[in-house]
């Protein structure tokens, strides 16, 4: 017997019960709905997450720090402490970020890791204390520089007020809406275009107690320090302090200047200066610490490898993100579960429908056997009635699933709106979704056929052409 | 020319409740090429149990089956439901259609299992329903059809694929004597004119003397007389 002839035996059978046939067909279409619905639910959430997240900065960043030994809890732990090995040798069993190797955080190492493959952006981490005064009071401050590639993303997704900066070396600054607030709590967007007086502390070359006014560093000789003045409009003021990892800093920060103007402020900064004068190898200005910034969170972990093999430090948050991924994989899981209830009653519908079918038509299955057919024709027509009722009930399931996940994530963002967030796609059904779910569907109706079918070919054909 | 059908000491018991039925006790047969023959015996005499042994429907307990040289007892079941639609065309009393299926498509089944493409069965089954007569009754469903049109489409059906052999239980039994006449005339005349070899089993010692050959004679099991 041929395959097509197989098949159109088997769905002519099932147009000949049509009404049982389709309760059946629709018992699975549930079952499936209710399946892929979870899942659809699962993926959306995941998406919605992983995509903010990954929006945010926190999981394509990793900081990178100078190899060797740097004081602060990251550089702890003995990692790259070698210390003097015995008879004078450098320790050098300690891997990439031994002190023999270490490297500092300076333009040639930037340029070095910005020509990683996978980077997409390297900044240095440039922050340094202010003093800002506004209307006749004074605050201190950490002012962090903002890369203009972080425009749209982390803390910066969403503006409430004002704008971006628009060039690195701007005289502007930017407020998180906790500092706005102490400076005018009841309309922090009144301060988008009053200027902040920046005062910050800058080194000077020049004798010692010049009539400059400068304060002279002790022990390093030439060097004083200079009160500067930046006259700062505010041009924007976001919701979030600049967490540590979203804008690749080591502490929330609540001003924000141009990158290029905090560079700037910093080669001056009397803690750059100082750094020359310990070592005058230098050539040019060491940062404390820089992020890297790769084109695709999954690379992050082979990137952090590759800088930790130049003689830095290199840490990220992509560990964190492979936890959140994993309870995102359980979360699956016990969605599915659910979901699979209703897809294991439903295939309990398949075995009783198949078998009152086989109960129906045993002596339509004694002829068949009296004429010819063999056990096998007999079990392959049954297998493909219940795939056919599995196919079409996937198929179906499928397109109601995505009916009852359109109306919930209608109904939902109606809510989340109302309740300030930002709408999205609660429920994301992916190509490989709707092929796993319609191939599940058929996979499950085959489990579920294969008893009766093996019970119909089983079937004695004498006792079957006796029954009625 | 080898004997259709032999059998040496065939035996089919089976447990019913406690006690042993003895179907069949010690046959031993022989059936020759174009013969037509009578299985005569009363109910319960075995001779529907032989019948479907010989069709490939049941297995033998011990002794030997062979039809066209192959033993049926050594047969497993996939081989057998290649005999039964190759070797054998079988004709029950109670005709056997599928009631879903027209007289066409019942026909055209049998031909389905043994692999026939669509169109050449499909025009093989409606020549073998003008032959038997049923020119016009093709797209009929069973229930639309008299008994003896019934039983017609059935010969159609066990013709379909070209069997020597031809095993008829009790073929006009749910049918009057005037289309009794006509059944049996139609086997007759498949027996001299096409050469089909046939076995037909029957209670009415009179309808087989009347078309058979010769007849064989069954008792509690075994074969009384020949």
């Amino acid at each position: 017997m041929t395959l097509r002839d197989t098949v159109g035996l088997a769905l002519r059978n099932l147009g000949q019960a049509k009404l049982r046939t389709s309760l059946t067909t629709l018992g699975v279409a549930i079952g499936i709905a209710s399946l892929a619905g979870m899942v659809s639910l699962g993926v959306g959430l995941q998406d919605q997450f992983v995509g903010r997240f990954t929006k945010s900065g926190m999981f394509d960043a990793i900081t990178v720090l100078a190899g060797g030994d740097l004081p602060g809890p990251l550089a702890g732990g003995g990692r790259g402490r070698g210390g003097p090995a015995p008879f004078g040798q450098r320790g050098t069993a300690r891997g990439a970020a031994a002190p023999g190797n270490a490297r500092d955080v300076n333009a040639a190492a930037l340029a070095e890791l910005a020509a990683l493959p996978g980077v997409r952006t390297v900044y240095p981490n440039v922050r340094g204390p202010v003093e800002a005064k506004f209307r006749g009071a004074s605050e201190f401050a950490q002012a962090v520089g903002i890369p203009m590639d972080m425009r749209g993303e982390g803390a910066f997704q969403s503006i409430p007020y004002g704008r971006f900066f628009t060039s690195d070396t701007e005289d502007a600054c930017m407020l998180s809406l906790d500092y706005a607030k102490r400076m005018d709590a009841e309309h922090p967007g009144s301060l988008i275009g009053q200027t902040l007086t920046l005062n910050y502390p800058m080194a000077r070359r020049g004798d010692a107690g010049a009539p400059s006014g400068g304060i002279p560093i002790p022990g390093a000789g030439g060097l004083s320090v200079q009160r500067a003045e930046l006259q700062c409009p505010i041009v924007g003021i976001v919701e979030r302090e600049t967490g540590p990892f979203a804008a690749g800093g080591a502490g929330a920060a609540g001003l924000m200047l141009p990158l290029g103007k905090a560079k700037a402020m910093y080669e001056g900064s009397p803690q750059a200066a100082a750094a020359f004068l310990r070592d005058p190898s230098r050539t040019s200005v060491t940062y404390p610490s820089a992020v890297v910034r790769v084109t695709k969170a999954s690379s992050t972990q082979d990137v952090e490898e590759q800088i930790k093999k130049l003689g830095f430090q290199a840490f990220s948050l992509n560990d964190a993100l492979q936890g959140a991924k994993r309870a995102f994989i359980i979360l699956d899981i016990v969605l599915s579960l659910i979901g699979s209830i209703a897809l294991a009653v439903s295939s309990l519908g398949i075995v009783n429908t198949m078998v009152m079918s086989i109960l129906e038509r045993t002596r339509e299955i004694g002829i068949m056997k009296a004429i010819g057919g063999s056990d096998g024709d007999i079990r392959r027509i049954f297998l493909i009635e219940a795939s056919a009722i599995g196919g079409f009930g996937g198929v179906s399931g499928v397109v109601l699933g995505w009916l009852v996940g359109r109306v919930i994530n209608f109904g939902a963002n109606v809510y989340i709106q109302q309740q300030g967030g930002t709408p999205g796609n609660l429920f994301s059904l992916p190509f490989w979704l709707v092929g796993g779910a319609i191939g599940f569907s058929i996979a499950v109706s085959l489990v579920a056929g294969s008893y009766p079918a093996a019970r119909a070919a089983k079937l004695n054909p004498i006792e079957a052409l006796r029954h009625d | 020319m080898p004997a259709v059908l032999e059998t040496a000491d065939l035996r089919k018991h089976y447990q019913m409740g406690a006690s042993l039925v003895r179907a069949l006790d010690g046959v031993s047969i022989a059936v020759q090429p174009g013969e037509f023959v009578g299985l005569l015996g009363t109910s319960g005499s075995g001779k529907s149990t032989l019948l479907n042994l010989i069709a490939g429907l049941d297995r033998p307990t011990s002794g030997t089956l062979r039809i066209f040289d192959q033993d049926l007892a050594k047969m497993s079941s996939d081989e057998l439901s290649v005999h039964r639609r190759r070797n054998v065309g079988i004709i029950f009393q109670s005709f056997n259609l599928v009631s879903t299926m027209s007289a066409a498509e019942n026909v055209a089944l049998a031909m389905m299992f043994a692999g026939v493409p669509r169109t050449e069965r499909d025009g093989k089954a409606s020549r073998l329903l003008e032959t038997m007569g049923l020119g016009g009754r093709q797209k009929h469903r069973p229930k639309e059809l008299s008994g003896g049109e019934q039983q017609r489409v059935a010969i159609a059906r066990a013709l379909s694929n070209d069997p020597h052999l031809l095993l008829a239980d009790e073929p006009t039994g749910n049918l009057d004597s005037r289309t009794t006449r006509d059944i049996m005339s139609l086997l007759k005349d498949l027996n001299e004119r096409d050469g089909k070899t046939i076995i037909m089993v029957t209670h009415d010692p009179g309808l087989a003397r009347e078309y058979a050959h010769r007849t064989i004679t069954m008792l509690d099991g075994a074969v009384v007389e020949s």
